[in-house]
């Protein structure tokens, strides 16, 4: 079903950025400790707040794209920009982003709990 | 036709966009400097009293728990009370009392904008390249160009100090009290709506000077764009059938030219709001008004953190909402937008 595989591959955009956020996390983690001196549980805090401005911006970008990406591109043709942007690949890119962000928070939330 | 699929679409759409902006709000506020409770307190409270602060306002929960509690909140509009500027008074209540009057500054300043943009807009494409034209055009750029810290001061100076004509600051007379009749919380309206004619005359008058000041810079635009959008749809080849078939150039340019040639005007006027919503700072500044755009800045500089979050959601849902106005406006213009 072309719906079915639509859906499996926005879910795998996601996914991709979350598990690339996933795995940033302890490494960001433990520079903040190492480098910074910061307390375990407050790298955590500020992991998760880095992660939400991902998370946010991505979100924001997607519904951007989703609401205006067809205008912006139209427009952009018929001025002949040649920028070669289009609604697709900015809603994938901020799919990813948003998806590596999400992946950040959750990431940040578990590790937290556990060295909290 | 009402485009119902294209409109719900569009509102689907709002529920990213306040959790996209609620987590940036958050997260930016969580990652700068500053402690809420020793806000609250004050730098000479005890520890003591600053932790029962920081517990009252579940500051001692892990983040993820405050960021839940927090997207709760913001889905009830609820983001508790003030912890300085407004002290004891629900964030919503402080809200009620600003958000009118920056409304009230930018529905004119936006009521200016068209009423003098489309029409100058209009004759500079239908006179292109006469003086009028070039007339505009200079204007235009102007008004684009002047930036309200300066035009606002400068109105001021003309129209208030030399010429005595409006007032130089305030939303109405101090000898009237408009508390009695607040329906809307806009005083022009409220005045209207309570038949107070003397009221109504001072409100108008205390409005007219910064519609204007913030009205300029959407005029500006407005015409630039309809000039530009005129200039183009006059050459399409449906305009030259009905001018050949007989049609008067007026009527040919007012039927079937204008309502095709609004139709980017729409999305600037929309985009526009926002701005005139930020640039409402400013001109309430410049003319001391105490909206929404003053309260955040005051919020900002004294930690007012419930007082920041509720601002800037109430901005970002009004400018998704004045969005949401144009898109369904503009499919009405042009159907072919709601395939």
């Amino acid at each position: 079903m072309p719906e079915l595989s639509a859906i499996r591959e926005r879910g795998r955009l996601v996914a991709g950025g979350a598990v690339v956020g996933g795995i940033a996390t302890p490494l960001l983690m433990v520079g903040l400790v190492v480098a910074a001196g910061t307390p375990p549980m407050a790298a955590a805090e500020t992991a998760f707040a880095f992660g939400g401005l991902w998370f946010g911006f991505g979100l924001l970008g997607w519904a951007g794209s989703v609401a205006s990406g067809r205008a912006v591109e139209a427009a952009q043709e018929h001025l002949e920009t040649g920028t070669e942007w289009t609604e697709r690949r900015s809603r994938r890119a901020m799919a990813r982003i948003g998806g590596f962000g999400g992946g950040t928070m959750v990431s940040a939330a578990v590790l937290g709990t556990i060295v909290g | 036709m009402f485009p119902k699929r294209f409109v719900l679409k569009r509102l689907l759409l709002l529920v990213p966009v306040l959790i996209g902006v609620a987590t940036l709000v958050f997260s930016i506020l969580h990652l700068s400097p500053g402690d809420p409770a020793l806000t609250i307190a004050g730098e000479r409270a005890s520890q003591e009293f600053v932790e029962r602060i920081r517990a009252d306002l579940g500051l001692n929960d892990p983040i993820w728990v405050q960021y839940i509690d927090f997207l709760g909140n913001v889905a009830r509009f609820d983001f508790g009370e003030s912890y300085v500027i407004n002290r004891n008074t629900t964030v919503r209540e402080v809200l009620s009392n600003t958000l009118p009057v920056t409304l009230e500054l930018a529905l004119y300043g936006q009521l200016f904008g068209i009423l003098f943009g489309i029409p100058l807009g209009v004759l500079s494409a239908v006179k292109q390249d006469t003086i009028t034209d070039h007339a505009t055009r200079v204007g235009a750029l102007a008004g684009i160009s002047v930036p309200i810290f300066w035009s606002g001061p400068l109105l001021i100076l003309l129209f208030a100090q030399v010429l005595g004509v409006f007032p130089t600051s305030g939303r109405i007379s101090s000898s009237f009290s408009v508390s009695a009749i607040r329906v809307t919380g806009m005083v022009t309206i409220d005045t209207l709506i309570a038949g107070e004619w003397d009221m109504f005359r001072s409100a108008v008058r205390h409005m007219l000077l910064p519609s204007l000041v913030i009205g300029i810079y959407s005029m500006a635009l407005i015409s630039r764009m309809m000039r530009s959008s005129m200039l183009e749809v006059v050459r399409q080849d449906y305009m030259r059938t009905a001018r050949a078939k007989g049609q008067g150039a007026k009527i040919t340019i007012l039927k079937h030219g204008f309502r095709n040639a609004l139709i980017p005007v729409i999305t600037i006027i929309g985009i526009q709001f926002g701005g005139l919503l930020g640039g409402a700072v400013l001109t309430e500044t410049v003319f001391a008004i105490g909206g929404i755009g003053t309260l955040l800045v005051e919020a900002i500089e004294v930690g007012d953190y419930p007082i920041v979050q509720g601002t800037v959601l109430t901005f970002a849902f009004l400018f998704t909402l004045v969005n949401l106005v144009v898109d369904i406006t503009y499919s009405y213009l042009d159907p072919r937008i709601q395939q």
